[in-house]
């Protein structure tokens, strides 16, 4: 158990995700399974920021808003294919990556998690009220044209489509844990001082750390907005979406590679199995998964801080403790 | 790290494969009903699926659906992203064939376009917007009109019955608009604009729009209004904000000869005669049909459901059927017309009935008609709307006089005490 | 702007009528805000479930109001006790457990707390949106050219007694210098003996007991459903950070300059924007003064 090479969880994961196609065509398991591969995703690019290089944002729903709005514009407006609005909305998610890395740069902690709260809702309020361009709190229906330059998929298609961001995203992050620019982000994350005294460029990597998960936020934000066909302002920019994407990566173990996607795994089959139980009960009762789920939240990061990857390290030490002392007594 | 993955697989398999339930039982009919149950919408959703529910009874008493029990499968649309995902598990797990929903834009539009993908039916009662069913899609109907609809009826009230009574043409009108600024707002403020300025020439004074949500002080705007003195108000409210403003203009005496809106929120629910009493004296919203609604109008079938729907509204809830019960049960009786006439939810034949049927304004509960287009939209002409008003803490059908026993009252409003 | 707008005497009211509404306004936010600046100045917590315990307040106003006929005011009585003691258990088993972990933990616990304390309001009471209208709603009293409401008036006044009274008690008594003494140094005031763990159940629990006054006092002004708190908690973070960190007088003036700039940016360029105007302001005065007006420069640091 101890001696698996280094990417077993990801291989069996990813791999298991690429074989379910094969064997189920349930359109809902599907779908889920594309849910929960693109929140993985999110969660993995949230993760750069805020696992490595420790810079907590509750707002990276402003890139993905842009993502999603770039995506959608550039189809319904312009008559482009949506790979042309995700390059836009990537450079645009860059520029306002470069405006929270300078913030990252004056401001600590809870300040800095409400300063970037504060963006996402005055992008919400501005693409609200931009009526002539973004037709305003009405929202953009996105059209579904088959094809793949108009990422018009089919249920399968998107399952391997999701598969192949989340895996670069993952492969993303395990070059952060492995390369020296990843050795010097732990460094500004752990003690940014003692970073700074050793020479660490610690405010260049901390915009870069941002303004690459801006960047990777927003390209799914993109594809997003074309698997659901529908962009509302008050939703893809809300802080709901933003705590999502930190959520998933804090209960999975944050600042770890598969983390991110663990947490997805967690929490979206957990929603989704809650609310297709309750919602056959009387609609004053439908709230309780919301209830349960909240519960759970405060449990899991009062009791388990480190995540799933916390506890699962715990249980390999007992066992390997449990181990070594029946050989010792054998 | 590693070998963990392999229990979350197993999780996950486990998980959703126990969604999996079985099909209708033979002798029952499951229709797939997406409503938002929780989040800011929950207190319209619950009054839609009352109206639905209610509906389901009448209709199984008279036999059901192509001879089976009529059967709901419900399902809770919190998000866009969830009201996809939603659709698609009523429609793969659950199995129907059909999706009656929604109540809001940002739901229908996602829900939509999953059942267009899969070939269902997607029967929608009461989200508006204008682009709904300009997508192009094959199985998407709507039985509501849609914002557009609601700004042209506003704007013909108000050119029509009202500029009269205040001795002006309607060129001569001044108007200031303001509205909640979701797709609902937007929808109507902007189709009752254009309709103002190109047909009828009125003078647009202001046009606002702010979050219904966050909005808790009104007198900024307010004060602005008065400066500006325009005839009539435009006001398109969701919730707490028509409260807010209707109460903070009579603070300040801000004077103006009507205010108009549209829709069964804001000033179209039933909390805002709760809040306010007698102080709302005078308020119009163009709403589905209230006490005043002359029965007489309407056709001998259309009579007969109307009774026992009122009736049952008021047995379960207590209160004359809100916009919301009147929104989602009727729109289910016109599904089950079609049914009935098509014999099968096979979605070509069940395209070939929505379009055969034609039935005169009248003939439903509420007093609609159906008429179909194309692209599967119920006709304006058809979707009857009536212009209420608040008259002693209840909402009086006022408007179109044929189709009512009450009358308009406070033409124009008087100072804000002389309202009894 | 509005051409047709000359200085006159109706502008003049205006104007008037405009400064009343932002000292009405500004009293009720610094209300909400006096316990969050509290918390988050001396705990270094970001309550997110802030919003959410004023939400209680306001469902408590109501539910006396309309089964027992009691007018808030005087439930105010009760209130402030009963928002201590839930303050003092939520503290107990949910908070006390995250004050020395990160950040982001503790954000994320307070964030559950929010989404359960939502949610358990939407089953209990349905998501219908409930009104408490006492006699002083309907009244309004004129003075000059100005008009105030009478409810607006008195949750003003009892606002200001409530943060002067606290304001009060954190400069003149001796457990709010070691509440103090605790927010500049966790581990110096631990050093010199402070039980910091009873400080922080002490601070929680005013805090909690504040926004659940604040909740009963608003309740007959705005609606009552179980997502009101979300309008208030995004803007009472904009008023702590501008008042500093802990500094409630701070929390009073920023309450003012941010209904303020609410009122006047609503009346010039429209309510579309008002939203707009505090969060700029937010990011501006993070940027350039974190501290806030008030604070110690440098202490946004502090205790990070």
């Amino acid at each position: 158990m101890i001696g698996l090479p280094r990417h077993t969880g990801a291989i069996v994961l990813f791999g298991g995700a690429a074989l379910v196609p094969l064997v189920i065509r349930d359109a809902f398991f599907l779908d889920s399974l594309v849910l929960i591969l693109l929140w993985g995703a999110l969660s993995a690019a949230w993760n750069v920021a805020g696992g490595y290089a420790g810079q907590v944002s509750i707002g990276h729903a402003s890139f993905f808003g842009i993502g999603a709005y770039a995506g959608a514009l550039m189809v319904t407006r312009f008559s482009k294919s949506p790979w042309l609005g995700m390059i836009l909305g990537v450079v645009v998610s860059i520029g306002a990556g470069l405006v929270i890395g300078f913030l990252s740069n004056r401001l600590k902690g809870p300040y800095f998690a409400l300063s970037t709260i504060a963006l996402s809702q005055v992008l919400l309020i501005a693409v609200s009220r931009w009526r002539g361009f973004t037709a305003g709190g009405e929202g953009i229906p996105v059209p579904y044209r088959p094809g793949f330059a108009t990422l018009g998929l089919g249920h399968v298609a998107w399952v391997y489509m999701a598969l192949a961001v989340a895996i670069i995203y993952y492969g993303v992050e395990v070059y952060l844990e492995h390369s020296r620019i990843g050795y010097q982000l732990a460094g500004v994350r752990e003690d940014e001082d003692a970073a700074e005294a050793l020479g660490i460029a610690t405010r260049r990597l901390k915009v870069i750390a941002v303004t690459v998960s801006a960047a990777l936020t927003s390209v799914c934000g993109t594809l997003w907005a074309q698997y659901v066909g529908f962009v509302d302002p008050a939703y893809v920019f809300s802080v709901d979406l933003s705590v999502r994407f930190a959520l998933n990566t804090i209960i999975g173990g944050i600042g770890t590679a598969l983390g991110p996607y663990l947490g997805s795994i967690l929490i979206t089959v957990l929603e989704t199995y809650l609310r297709a139980t309750f919602a056959g009960m009387k609609a004053g009762f439908t709230g309780i998964y919301l209830v349960i789920y909240g519960a759970a939240l405060i449990l899991v990061v009062r009791w388990a801080p480190e995540g799933l990857t916390g506890i699962a390290a715990r249980l390999r030490a007992r066992w390997a403790a449990g181990a070594r002392g029946a050989r010792a007594h054998a | 790290m590693r070998h963990r993955a392999i229990p979350f697989v197993a999780l996950i398999v486990a998980l959703l494969a126990s969604g999996t339930h079985a099909q209708s039982l033979s002798g029952e009919y499951k229709l797939g009903v997406l409503e938002p149950l929780t989040g800011p919408l929950a207190f319209e959703g619950k009054r839609h699926l009352e109206g639905l529910e209610i509906v389901r009874d009448m209709i199984n008493e008279r036999g059901g659906v192509m001879g089976k029990k009529l059967t709901f499968a419900l399902a809770d649309a919190t998000d866009p992203t969830v009201a996809a995902s939603e659709a698609n598990r009523l429609i793969t797990r659950e199995g129907v064939k059909i999706i009656i929903g929604t109540f809001s834009s940002r739901l229908c539009g996602a829900a939509s376009e999953v059942a267009a993908r899969h070939n269902v039916i997607y029967w929608e009662t009461s989200c508006v917007d204008p682009r709904f069913n300009k997508r192009g899609l094959k199985t998407v109907y709507r039985t509501e009109i849609d914002a557009t609809g609601f700004g042209w009826y506003n704007v013909e009230f108000i050119a029509k019955h009202l500029a009269p009574r205040f001795n002006l043409k309607p060129n001569q009108i001044k108007i200031a608009f303001l509205s909640e600024d979701s797709s609902y707002g937007q929808g109507v403020t902007e189709s009752a604009r254009l309709r103002a300025k190109q047909e009828f020439g009125m003078q647009e004074l202001a046009a606002e729009y702010y979050n219904w949500t966050t909005i808790n002080d009104m007198t900024p705007i307010v004060l602005k209004l008065k400066q500006l003195n325009p005839d009539i108000v435009h006001h398109i409210g969701f919730g707490n904000d028509a409260v807010l403003f209707w109460r903070q203009s009579k603070e300040q005496n801000f004077l103006f000869k009507a205010l108009v809106h549209a829709g069964a929120t804001g000033y179209g629910g039933s909390d805002f005669g709760k809040a306010l009493g007698n102080d709302a004296n005078g308020v119009f919203a163009l709403l589905e049909p209230g006490p005043g609604f002359r029965l007489e109008a309407l056709k001998p079938e259309g009579q007969k459901i109307e009774r026992e729907f009122r009736e049952a509204v008021q047995k379960r809830t207590g209160s004359y059927p809100l916009g919301g019960h009147q929104l989602a049960g009727p729109g289910l009786w016109i599904l089950k017309l079609v049914l009935d006439r098509a014999g099968t939810d096979d979605p070509d034949k069940f395209n070939a009935a929505v379009m055969s049927l034609d039935l005169p304004v009248g003939s439903s509960m509420n007093g609609w008609g159906v008429k179909f287009s194309e692209t599967g939209q119920n006709a304006n002409e058809r979707v009857q709307h009536y212009m209420l008003q608040w008259q002693n803490s209840q909402l009086v059908t006022v408007w179109p006089e044929e189709f009512t026993t009450a009358r308009a009252k406070w033409i124009p409003l008087g100072a804000w005490d002389q309202r009894k | 702007m509005d051409p047709a707008r000359r200085l006159g005497p109706a502008q003049i009211d205006a104007v008037a009528q405009l400064g009343v509404s932002t000292v009405l306004l500004g009293g009720i936010y610094a209300l909400i805000a006096v316990g969050l600046t509290l918390i988050f100045g001396i705990m270094r917590v970001v309550n997110f479930a802030h919003g959410e315990f004023l939400m209680l307040g306001m469902y408590l106003a109501f539910w006396s109001f309309t089964l027992w006929g009691v007018d808030p005011y005087f439930i105010l009585f009760v209130a402030i006790p009963l928002f201590f003691m839930v303050g003092l258990v939520t503290y107990v088993l949910v908070m006390k457990g995250v004050i020395t972990a990160s950040h982001n933990v503790q954000i994320f616990t307070t964030f559950g707390l929010s989404i359960l304390l939502q949610n358990v309001a939407l089953v209990s009471w349905s998501g219908d949106f409930r009104f408490v209208r006492p006699w002083h709603l309907s009244v309004a009293l004129r003075v000059g050219g100005t008009t105030f409401n009478l409810s607006q008036v008195v949750a003003f006044v009892i606002s200001v007694v409530l943060t002067v009274a606290l304001f009060a008690f954190m400069k003149f008594t001796h457990t709010g210098r070691v509440m103090r003494a605790t927010a500049q140094d966790r581990d110096a005031a631990t050093l010199m003996g402070i039980d910091t763990d009873r400080v922080y159940r002490l601070t929680f629990a005013i805090g909690i007991a504040a926004v659940g006054a604040a909740g009963v006092l608003v309740a007959p002004l705005y609606s009552v459903y179980p997502t009101a708190g979300l309008q208030f908690v995004l803007l009472s973070y904009v008023v702590v950070v501008l008042g500093g960190l802990g500094d409630m007088a701070g929390a009073l003036i920023g309450s003012l300059i941010v209904a303020a700039v609410e009122v006047a940016g609503s009346y010039v360029f429209g309510i579309a924007w008002k939203e707009i105007f505090y969060f700029l302001l937010f990011i501006l005065v993070l940027v350039f003064r974190p501290a806030g007006l008030f604070g110690q420069r440098g202490s946004e640091t502090l205790g990070a």
